[in-house]
């Protein structure tokens, strides 16, 4: 049977999407992860609303736990890879699409459709509650300046999610996938900041530390900063270079 | 004895376990090392406020290191295998052969504790060299106490990692879970901000073992002292053996294949 290469790539998206739809711990995942988030932003408001009153801004408290929401998009990313080796699903699926870098690209193709919709639904609940909260008190802000920052909080999630996935597919398995991930997002990256300022500069090069800068509100007297631009551009450089990377071990490695 | 020996021999033949070890024993020392350059340079200039603390901080992060090895000892149990080989679990082996199930989880425990002592002492030797190397003359003195309160630490945090994959019997959760409450940004540290009951979270309580300090680069003045290092890690002893209990009953009350 031939088919013409349009519709084959249409086919394969629609089997990739099909099974990560179908993937219960992706869904738990996601529960969970929204869940714990509106939480966090609970614990946020109200611990902004003791502080100093009225000079924070919604965004900075309603994105503040962004920190940890990333962890449930880093399981996200590397749940949908791993989960082809647990029990040779690989296998079956390269069996049926015997073009490796294809399926492997399409899979990432397929994750950030599903991303994108959940990070932003994600993210622009944490600021809505926030904004119900302690919008007597906060500073106003314009719709434009919180439409921007949510945009680039759901590209850096949506980066940091196709990031893991390429690591999942590296590693092949789950645990020391996570670990490794969630070792250097918040334990490694972190400490380096805090016991090494001198390379501050550098750090600002790092996948994590670059795509913060999609969506933090800017101190100005803060000297090495990104604009939101240049930190896109260098955390999507970061994800394609190991979704490349992933992609050439995944043509070349035994299955 | 004979299904603590097997329990050991499992835990050691675990591929991941090696990286467990790995990041046990040599994380602790990397990351004095680093506070020991900042120290160094802080004590050159005369400002240096928190000599006491150096190396503990890396054996409070370390501690990253048993938690793995606690979540892997019962999530390699519940790991499915390919239906190729059968579609098994690693646990209706083990219940066969060692039928009573709350001896199963006693060997269990026993050799994780013994283990996670072990690898707390290697990172508590490998720790104190880095700090003598790097400092020489300012190392300060280290106290038995705290070296036993953070081995107390490592230990009861492996036991409550033990607890909770066994209650959830997949690694993921409580691997994220744990590893994020044990780094910089705790959840700990955030929950304390909003209500004074965070202090008797295990973490946070167990942590007053060994940590004396009120004002570390991250956490601020947030992390004063509230209790003193015996209630700290009484109340950490307490969560562990509550998780325990919980864990111990559901274990015994539920069907292996469910």
């Amino acid at each position: 049977m031939s088919v013409s290469s349009s519709r084959k790539i249409m086919q394969i998206f629609g089997a990739e999407l099909d099974k990560l739809i179908t993937l219960p711990l992706i869904w738990l995942t996601l529960m969970s992860t929204f869940i714990l988030n509106l939480a966090l932003a609970a614990a946020f408001t109200s611990a902004g609303l003791q502080g100093t009153a009225g000079t924070q801004s919604i965004l900075n408290i309603g994105l503040a736990s962004m920190g940890y929401l990333q962890a449930g998009f880093i399981i996200l990313g590397i749940l949908a890879t791993c989960s082809e080796y647990t029990g040779g699903q690989i296998r079956t699926t390269l069996t049926t699409i015997p073009w490796r870098g294809l399926q492997l690209s399409t899979k990432h193709l397929a994750l950030a459709m599903i991303t994108i919709p959940v990070a932003f639904i994600i993210a622009a609940s944490g600021v809505l509650y926030t904004f119900i909260m302690i919008r007597d008190t906060a500073v106003v802000i314009e719709i434009d300046t919180i439409i921007t920052t949510l945009i680039g909080a759901t590209g850096y999630l949506t980066l940091t999610t196709l990031l893991s996935a390429a690591i999942g597919a590296l590693l092949r398995r789950t645990t020391p996938a996570l670990v490794v991930l969630l070792g250097y997002y918040f334990i490694v990256s972190p400490l380096m900041r805090i016991f090494l300022p001198g390379i501050n500069k550098y750090l600002n090069y790092f996948p994590d530390t670059a795509g913060n800068y999609m969506y933090m509100p800017r101190s100005p007297d803060d000297i090495n900063v990104l604009t939101p631009m240049q930190g896109t551009g260098i955390s999507m450089l970061w994800t394609l270079m190991f979704i490349t990377v992933a992609i050439v071990f995944y043509c070349k490695r035994d299955a | 004895m004979r299904a603590f020996n097997a329990e050991l021999s499992k835990l050691f033949s675990l591929p991941g376990i090696w990286l467990a070890f790995l990041i046990g024993a040599f994380a602790p020392a990397v990351i004095t090392a680093l506070d020991s350059i900042v120290q160094k340079e802080e004590i050159i200039a005369g400002v240096s406020t928190r000599l006491s603390e150096v190396g503990y901080i890396g054996l409070a992060l370390g501690v990253q290191g048993v938690i793995i090895l606690g979540v892997l000892a019962v999530s390699s149990e519940y790991l499915t295998e390919s239906s190729e080989s059968g579609g098994g679990a690693q646990i209706t082996t083990s219940l066969t052969a060692v039928a009573s199930r709350l001896h199963f989880l006693l060997a269990k425990a026993g050799a994780v504790t013994v283990i996670s002592i072990l690898l707390c002492i290697v990172a508590i030797m490998t720790t104190v060299s880095t700090t003598y190397l790097i400092l020489g003359e300012y190392t300060p003195a280290f106290e038995w106490s705290r070296l036993i309160g953070a081995v107390c630490y490592w230990t009861f945090t492996a036991l409550l990692a033990l607890g909770i994959t066994l209650l959830t019997k997949n690694g993921i959760i409580p691997l994220a879970v744990l590893m994020i409450n044990s780094s910089v940004v705790s959840f700990s540290v955030l929950l304390y901000k909003v209500t004074k009951l965070a202090l008797y979270l295990p973490d946070r309580a167990g942590l007053e073992m060994f940590m004396f300090t009120s004002d570390t680069p991250f956490t601020g003045s947030l992390f004063d002292r509230f209790h003193n290092p015996f209630t700290g890690g009484l109340i950490m002893f307490t969560w562990v053996v509550v998780i325990f209990i919980i864990a111990a009953i559901v274990f015994h009350r539920r069907d292996v294949a469910a």
